[in-house]
Formats: structure tokens, sequence, C-alpha cells
């Protein structure tokens, strides 16, 4: 409540009853403790030795993963700054795939290095501009300095950066195997025509979980894999080169759209009604069957009678199938996806399948549909439980999206805390050239990067300070850029010879997302709660 | 007082003194708020709503409207604010600054007695005098190609946002983006139409790698796969209509007693709406937009002809795309005779219209379009919040450049103009002979409150900077040698008085007038006010012992 005045014991009321509000320095550490918390409860999953969270929910479910996203998303929270911070989580997934951890860590660990220059009363927007300064030079370096160039085509290179996307999650048990699935289903999906390289993992790149088996029975299959049976048990369950149809309209009797009512008057009548509908379905079977397709897919229903009809054409049909893996189809086949069996034409018959089979895997039927040149993959996974192939799921869309990241942008940097390290050598060199209060705001930017190779140490139990100086020490000739955190063994190690490479833009965007919150969460000298709805304002 | 039973109906009545400094109280409450956001080095708000939502903004419109103000003097002020975005668009924290201290000046003369329509008059020709000696000695003239000037000015503008410390990159951008939405009229004059900018916000990135798309950007994707990605010499049509199934309006229903007529009926729904598809790619148009829904069954039209269609587009997208590229909106292919026909001249014609993914989204961009460039800004950053402001931020910024670019004029920014006039009136107070006298010299001082806040927001300060200010102006108005004092203005970071035109502090003459004269509005409304009458609720109604009383 803001109280304007006090006049005859009564005050005014300015603002409605319900509003709080609260400003000054303490909004500012308040934010910067929420920044904290949330990067307190993430910090243990960072780096090879990280652990697994297990969350509930209030349904009951159980979700278990190191993901900084998945483990946030989870995670209800009421303050409106710790919320700001869960986002960019989010934010690094959508953009990524990778490096979530590590954008929360930092970004708590940039909102505390402010704190004493926020307590000695340095402006925010000074501490802001030193902040964006140091991002400014970071993003340079990085891109510079401390990066190399590698080679796309060449498998092994691409594999090491890769494996340090791996050496975190839980897959890393299965390290080459996990490698090898998402080389080849990045390889396989990429596309370049017309100067655009295209490497889209949402729409062609799936992945089935099959329950049961083990990890290493996960495979990538270049082409569709569907969770569905034939329709009827009389047709063919393998076929090689088939042709296939994709249809999205349902195979049934259906009405039009506009309200009809038929009025009968003769017995007669009824029985041509049905049979009306019979010679419909016949002739949307006809049309099929003229183009002469080995299987016929759709994304509708398909009825009794047009089932029957397609046995006896010898032709085998799979219904009700998802739009995406329609489209997926569409890719491995060639085909074109048609709405009407009335324009199906020799041209919309795919016939680059390879071939069609449906395997039983423990319980369920799964319909393989394969093509040597499909631009579309699937990845099938297998494991013991549900919740372990989902957290595999995760750890396999990482290492998809760190194989685009590469791919679209070939430079990595050296992980296990180095490119932090030396990006934080070269800050502390710099700071010094830099004139006027800024300059130890800037500096202060070093010491929160020191927040990974800690972090790292930390988490398999090595000597913090020991290490850390030890490291500080290599990097600050700027020679031994390479060197950073075993994170097994929490020992300094030069990343050439370790082989742990993250591709560059996870790292940028892990910086740039961290500081720029921060900046944002910084400038903030005031919380007003229980303010109207923004939509509510906007609809007026 | 509260004067139970003299009134026929049950309230509270507040009148003379008491209600007066109630609203200026009020008023500076709602100042207080939007205060410490005025300024290069003013600072946040976060804004947080019953379910959690967050909203971070340094302008003071948006604060002011989401703050839930029930006082009625409060909310003249939430609306002057309001006014002043929709009028300038930007200078809305110092408006409501100014008409909170032009009040508070005028409860202390109404206190000394004296009347409130003397203080009311001599604010109104305070206010008068101010807007001419801005015009005609503080505001200067710049030409079309002094793009530095029109930057400079952008920059000004953003200087106290969250992208403040970009504001170069992001000036760039606002007066690029105006620039490719210039429009000259018929008559010969020029307007900047920034409306026509599309703002779009995908997070993701940096701030520092948001684009300016020389073209529009539609927030929507093929609607099919199989469609081409690419098309190059892009002959568009802009639909409003639905491309679906044609179908019978509700309530109508055909009687048939053949069934044979059933399935013909169900063909023809079909045949109808691919008659027209087959009209509209006759006439060669290989990108289609539409604001309704395209049925799958049309997809397959599209994708063999090799054409691009677009379904669920918005529809003030699909008008300014209309406008950019020359088509006109469709809304039904019927023509007067009733026949159904579509024009190659309802095409429009843009170079090229590709999809491109940006972030994890993706966008159609359309680009060169023929009839008139359009601009887009693609905005990125780290999370909703932070593009939510910085879309506002851009969104002012906009504003002043287009004020810039119509008027031409600009005034210097820091406190330069307020002190500059501040004196000028002082002066002029004493020249006049009347009661009005003391208003207009209350009004003179009120408007130091701008370099005042300015200073204080800057922790620096404020009495010594602004002495020194006042040293500044008073030099340049009685000494000819020194009339190039007139641009001193506050530099916050360094926490001293420099000249802001060599600086590039600059604003547009317009903002600065419209926010005084809103001001002293908004204050002379809530100044005359003497009498407030708060009708309780009726809780339910009047009982037979109600009615008794």
């Amino acid at each position: 409540m803001l109280q304007g005045g006090m006049r005859n014991n009564a005050p005014i009321i300015v603002l409605s009853q319900n509003t709080q509000r609260e400003h000054g320095p303490r909004v500012q550490l308040a934010n910067i403790n929420a920044a904290k918390t949330v990067a307190d409860v993430i910090r243990t999953s960072l780096g090879p030795r990280a652990m697994l969270k297990m969350l509930m929910d209030p349904m009951g479910g159980i979700v278990m993963t190191n993901d900084g996203n998945a483990i946030l998303r989870e995670i209800t929270v009421k303050h409106p700054a710790a919320k700001s911070i869960i986002e960019i989580a989010r934010t690094q997934d959508e953009e990524t795939g990778d490096g979530t951890t590590s954008v929360i860590v930092l970004a708590g660990e940039v909102m505390v290095s402010a704190q004493p220059f926020l307590e000695q009363k340095v402006h925010p927007t000074v501490i802001i501009q030193a902040f964006r300064l140091a991002l400014d030079d970071m993003i340079k370096w990085a891109e510079d300095k401390f990066s190399k160039p590698i080679d796309v085509k060449n498998e092994e290179e691409l594999a090491i950066a890769v494996k340090s996307c791996l050496a975190t999650k839980m897959m890393s048990e299965h390290m080459d195997l996990a490698v090898k699935i998402s080389l080849d289903a990045v390889r396989a999906i990429s596309v370049e025509k017309a100067g655009y390289h295209e490497i889209d993992i949402k729409r062609y790149c799936r992945i089935e979980k099959i329950p049961g088996g083990e990890i290493a029975d996960s495979s990538v299959v270049k082409g569709v894999v569907l969770n569905k049976d034939v329709v009827h048990p009389k047709m063919k369950r393998r076929i090689e080169k088939p042709r296939i149809v994709l249809l999205d309209c349902s195979l049934e009797y259906r009405k039009g759209e506009s309200q009809t009512a038929l009025e009968m008057m003769q017995e007669h009548d009824f029985s041509k009604v049905l049979e009306q509908e019979e010679i419909e379905i016949r002739k949307q079977i006809d049309d099929i069957i003229a183009v002469k397709p080995d299987l016929i897919i759709t994304e509708k229903g398909i009825s009794d009678m047009a089932q029957h009809f397609l046995v006896r054409a010898g032709i085998t049909a799979l219904r009700r199938l998802k739009k995406t893996d329609n489209n997926r189809l569409a890719r491995v086949s060639g085909a074109t996806i048609c709405h009407d069996t009335k324009d199906l034409t020799e041209a919309d018959v795919g016939t680059n399948a390879d071939l069609y089979e449906v395997v039983k895997v423990g319980d369920e039927y799964f319909t393989y549909i394969t093509s040597e040149k499909s631009t579309a993959a699937t990845v099938v996974l297998r494991g013991p439980s549900k919740d372990i192939i989902n957290e595999v799921e995760r750890n396999l869309q990482d290492a998809v999206n760190c194989v685009r990241n590469v791919l679209l942008n070939p430079k990595v940097v050296p992980g296990g805390g180095a490119i932090e390290m030396a990006l934080s050598a070269a800050l502390t060199e710099k700071s010094k050239t830099i004139d006027g209060v800024r300059q130890y705001p800037y500096a202060a930017i070093a010491g929160a990067l020191e927040v990974i190779p800690r972090t790292l140490i930390q988490n398999c139990g090595g000597n913090v300070l020991k290490e850390l100086t030890a490291l500080r020490a290599k990097h600050a000739d700027g020679e031994n850029w390479s060197w950073g955190i075993n994170g097994v063994t929490g020992k300094l190690v030069d990343m050439n010879d370790l082989g742990i490479w993250d591709p560059l833009s996870v790292r940028l965007q892990v910086l740039k997302t961290a500081i720029e919150t921060s900046v944002m969460l910084l400038r903030i000298d005031d919380i007003v709660s229980g303010t109207k709805k923004m939509s509510d304002v906007n609809s007026k | 007082m509260a004067s139970e039973g003299l009134l026929a109906l049950l309230g509270q009545r507040t009148t003379g003194q008491s209600i007066r400094t109630q609203n200026v109280n009020a008023a500076a409450a709602i100042a207080n708020v939007v205060k410490t956001s005025l300024g290069p080095v003013g600072l946040d708000k976060m804004l947080v709503d019953d379910i959690g939502d967050v909203t971070v903004t340094n302008d003071g419109a948006t604060i002011l409207k989401l703050l839930e103000v029930e006082h009625p003097a409060g909310k003249i002020l939430v609306e002057l604010a309001q006014l002043q975005d929709e009028e300038v668009g930007d200078g809305t924290t110092s408006v409501v600054i100014l008409a909170a201290e032009l009040l508070k000046a005028a409860d202390e003369l109404v206190k000394q007695k004296l009347h409130p329509t003397i203080v009311i008059n001599g604010y109104r020709l305070a206010c008068k005098e101010a807007v001419r000696y801005m015009q005609d000695n503080l505001a200067f003239t710049i030409n079309d190609v002094d793009r530095n000037s029109i930057i400079r000015a952008a920059e000004t503008s953003m200087s106290s946002k969250l992208i403040g410390s970009e504001s170069e990159f992001f000036a760039e951008m606002c007066v690029d983006a105006a620039e490719l939405v210039k429009v000259t009229e018929s008559s010969g004059k020029t307007t900047y139409p920034i409306q026509a900018v599309n703002i779009l916000k995908a997070h993701g990135r940096s701030t520092h790698e948001s684009t300016l798309i020389r073209g529009y950007a539609l927030n929507c994707t093929r609607a099919a796969e199989g469609m081409p990605r690419k098309i190059v010499g892009a002959k568009i049509a802009v639909l409003d209509m639905n491309l679906q199934k044609a179908k019978m309006h509700l309530g109508i229903s055909i009687k048939v007693s053949d069934p044979e007529k059933l399935e013909a009926i169900r063909r023809e729904e079909v045949d109808i709406i691919k008659r027209q598809i087959e009209k509209i790619l006759a006439t060669g148009a290989n990108v289609i937009l539409t604001t309704h829904g395209i049925d799958d069954l049309c997809l397959k039209m599209f994708v063999e002809a090799g054409a691009m269609a677009v379904r669920r587009c918005k529809k003030v997208d699909l008008k300014r795309i209309a406008r950019a590229t020359g088509a006109t909106l469709t809304a039904s292919l019927a023509g007067i005779d009733g026949e159904e026909a579509f024009e190659a001249s309802l095409l429009g014609y843009a170079e090229e219209v590709v999809q491109e993914r940006i972030s994890d989204e993706e966008l159609i961009l359309i680009k060169g379009p023929k009839a008139k460039s359009a601009a887009s800004i693609i905005l990125r950053g780290p999370n909703d919040t932070m593009l939510d402001e910085m879309e506002r931020s851009m969104h002012d910024a906009l504003c002043v450049v287009k004020r810039v670019l119509e008027s031409k004029k600009l005034v210097v920014g820091g406190g330069a103009v307020e002190s500059a006039v501040h004196l000028y009136l002082e002066n002029f107070a004493a020249s006049l002979a009347s009661r009005e006298q003391l208003a207009v010299a209350e009004f003179a001082n009120a408007l130091l409150i701008i370099p005042k806040v300015l200073a204080t927001n800057a922790a620096q300060d404020a009495t010594q900077l602004v002495a020194k200010l006042r040293a500044f102006h008073h030099k340049s108005q009685t000494d000819k040698e020194h009339a190039n004092y007139k641009y001193a203005g506050l530099d916050l970071i360094k926490g001293e008085v420099t000249d802001n035109k060599e600086a590039g502090v600059f604003e547009p003459l317009m903002s600065k007038v419209k926010s005084l004269k809103f001001a002293t509005e908004a204050a002379i409304t809530i100044l005359r006010i003497d009498d407030l009458i708060k009708l309780d609720k009726i809780e339910q109604p009047p009982s037979e012992h109600d009615q008794c009383h």
C-alpha cells in the first residue's frame, strides 16, 4: 500500500490496497539472491561428475535428469527475478540445445559479482556498462583467439565435440554409440540446396522410444519408424522397394460440410443410400488401385470395408499417422501427400524407399520404412525403463543439437572451464587499461567466469583452492589457453590431450545470455506486485 | 469533511484545502513511483501481476498503466502519461514528474490565499511564454542530410533504457527503419508511419544480433513442407478468405430426395474451392497469403504449382504487406456480375519471398517489395521480459525519429531546455505587475525539477549542479558573447555541466512542447477541483428499513 500522506488519521490511498511495493537496494539484493538460489539448485549437475536430480511433480510423475533446462522447467518459483533466470535456460535450450546448466550457474555468479559494487554505492548503470564492455570483448576474443576451426568432413573431429557434450550426461557410459547415433542422424537429415544449409532436427529427426532391451541396442534408422501395425492381419509385413502412396484423407464414407438432410419416402431408398455409401468407398479404392501401390498410409481412418477391398487388391495399409510422420515419410519415399484419391497420379507415388517391414519389438509392432538415400532419420532408443529412456532422449537431443551447431558454425573452444579461464585471464589483463570506476566491475566478470572451473573441481571433489590457483597461473601468460580442468579427476589438463572441445556457438550463447540477463536484473530498483495483467491492459 | 445526513446520498465529501492537498499528495506519490526511471542513469521497475507474470520496464506510461491507481487525481496523471505516449511516444516519465511538481507549487500558492483561478491563469500564461521561447530561441533546425543528429536524438531517447549501452547500434537501426517506411504523399509532404515497422521478437542470441530486415517478416510458416522455401520474383496474392471446403452457413440445410445427389453435393463442396484456387494460380501467383485457413486438400494444388501458401496470417500484417507489395487484400473472388474472378492486377510483387530459420522459429521474409519499401526489426535477447522492454524502447526511439524527421526541429536535452526556460520565465515574471507574477515564478521554479531529478538519479549533488547550470544559462541570456551557453546541460556520468549540443543530446522540439503543455493542462485540471464526493457502494437493493430513513 502506498500512502501519500496523512490527514485526519485517514491515509490517502493512491494505489490499490493489494499492491505491494519494494524499492531501493533491498530489491537489488533480493534479485541477486534469487539468481544465486536458482544457480545453487543445479550447480551439482555441471560437468562429467554431475549428479542427476529426481523431480516429482504434483501428480506423482518422476523426472530424472541433469539437464539444467529440464530441472528448472519442473520447479515452481515465486520470485520474479528467479523466473527470469529460469527462462534463460529455456532460451539456451532452444537456441543451442546445450549448456543450459552453465548459463544458469554463470548468470548466478555474475549477479553475485555485482553485489559488492552495489554495496559500495556504485551506480548500477556503471556496472552494466562494464559488463557490456566485457561481453563484447569476450565475444571478440573467443572468436579470434581462443577457438579453433574444425573440418566438418572429418568424422573424428566432429566426434570430439559431441563427446565433450555427452561427457556430462548419463549417456557417457555409451559414448561411442551415442556419438555414432548423433553424427549419423544429423548427417542423414542435413540437406544442402540452393546455397541453403538446412538441418531441421525438429521436423526430420525423430526419436522413437521403445522400452525394453538395453541402451546399447539403440540405433539410427535412415527412414521412419512408426509405432503401428497393418490394419488387417492378412496384409503383408515386408515389401522390398515398395510403391508408397501417402494420403491425408480417410478411406471412409464422409458426409459433406454443409448440413444436408435426406428424406426417404420408400423402403428401397434406404438400401439405395447404403449402396451409395459402398460405391463411394469402392470408387476411392479403385482410384488407389489404379496407381498400383504396394503400401498406402493415411493420416485418417480406414473403414472395414475399405480394408477388405485393399486386402483383395493385395495392398498393405497403415492408418492414423501423425502429420509430422507423414511429412517425414514423404521425404523418405519421395511421395506427395494426397488429400483426395481422385487426384492420385503416377507422380504422387513414392518409389524411393528400399524396404518396408513390420517388426515385433517387445510387445508391440513397429513399422520400419527405410531408404539409404533418406533425408529423414529416426533414432530408436532402447532402455530398461521409461524414465531412463527419457533421460537418454534428452542427452541425445543435446548431442544432436551439438552436431548441428558445429556443422553450421565449425569452430570449437576448449571445454572443461578452459575457455572461461582463458577469457578470465584476458579480462583481468585488459581491465588495467580501462579508465574510471568501470574497471572494477569489468574485472569482476573475470572472477565470475571462474565459477565454471571451480564448480567442475567441486563436483568431482577436487582441491578447489590448489587447482584453481594453478590453473590461473597457467593462463596468466595467455599461452596455455587450452588448459582446463579434467572434470573426472579434478586435475589440470590440456584440452588438446583430453579432447574436450565444445562448439563455439554454445559457449558464446552462454556468455551472452548470462550477462544480458544480469544486466536486465541489475537495472531494476523497484518491484511492484499485484499490478494489472498486461493482457488486460492491452485489451482495453 | 464527511457530512452525514446533510446529503441525500450516502457518501463522503471532501472540500476546500484538504482535497487540494490530498490531490497534490496523490500526484506526488505517483510521480515518486516513476521518478527513479528518468534519465540516462534511471533504473527499471519490475512489475509483477496477480498470476506472477513479470514486466520489466523503464517507460513511465507502461509503469503507470500497470499500476492499479485508485485515487482519482492519481488517475488523471496516469492518463496524462498515456496521452503523451500516444501523441509523442516519448517523454512519458518527465511529463508526470513535471505535472506533479507544478501541482505542488500551486498548492503552496493556494495555501498563501492566492485564488486557484489566479494560479491557473498564471500557469497558462507561463506555459504559453515558455513554448514561445523554446520555439524561438532554443530550438534549432537540422537539414535533411544530417543523419548524425537524427541518430543522436534516437540515442538520447534510448539512453535511459535497458538497451542504453547499445544505443548507437539500435539508433542506427531505428533511423534506417524509419527511412525505409517513408511515404511521400501526393501533396509533397513526407510522413514516416513508424507503426509500419514490424517489430518481431525471438529469444536467443544476444541483443547485438538483432537485425533490421529490408522487407516484411511474417511470423508464420508455409502450410506444407512440399512447398518451395524460396521464391524469387514473387507474385503475391493477399487474401482475406477461407480456402476451405465450401460450407453452407449455419441453419441452412439442404433437402434432397435422391441419395446420389448427396454425393454430388459433397463433390461440389470440394470443387468450388478447387475452382477458386485454380483461378488464383492462373494469374501466375506463386505466393498466397491468407488470413483464414487452407484446407489440406488444397495444399496439394499449391505444391504442384510450385507456389508457397501461408495460412492464418494476421490481418494487420497482410494489410501492410498488401500496401508494400502493391497487392489488394481480397476478401472474395465474386465480381459484380456474380462471376468469380481473380485478376492479375490484384497481385503484389516482391523480389524474393523466403522462409528462414531464426532461433527455434521459422519466419517468412518478404524481401524487396515492389510498391513501397518495408522494414522489419527482429529483436533478439535472453528472455521474453527483456524482449518486451526492448520493443517498448524501440517504439519510443522510432517515435522520436519520426518526430525529428517530420519537423526537423530539435532542442538540447539533459535539463538544458528546462533551465533556460526557467530563467527566462523568472525574468518574465518580474515584468508582470499582477498577482499572476507569483504563479509564473512558481511555474519557472517547478521546471527545475527535471535537472534536479536527473542529477539525483545519477547520485550527484543536485543542488550544486543545478546552481551551476543556472549560472551558465543566466550568462547566456544576459551576455551576448556567451549566447552559446544556452545549450548547457548536464553530463550525468561525469557529473558536470557541458555543452550538450556538442555532446549530441537531442530531443525533438515537439516532445518538449507537448510535454510542457500536457503537464500544465493536467495540473490545471487537478487544481480546479475543490470538492470530492465519493459515493458509497450500494451493497444491496434498499430494504424497507432503509426507506424509512
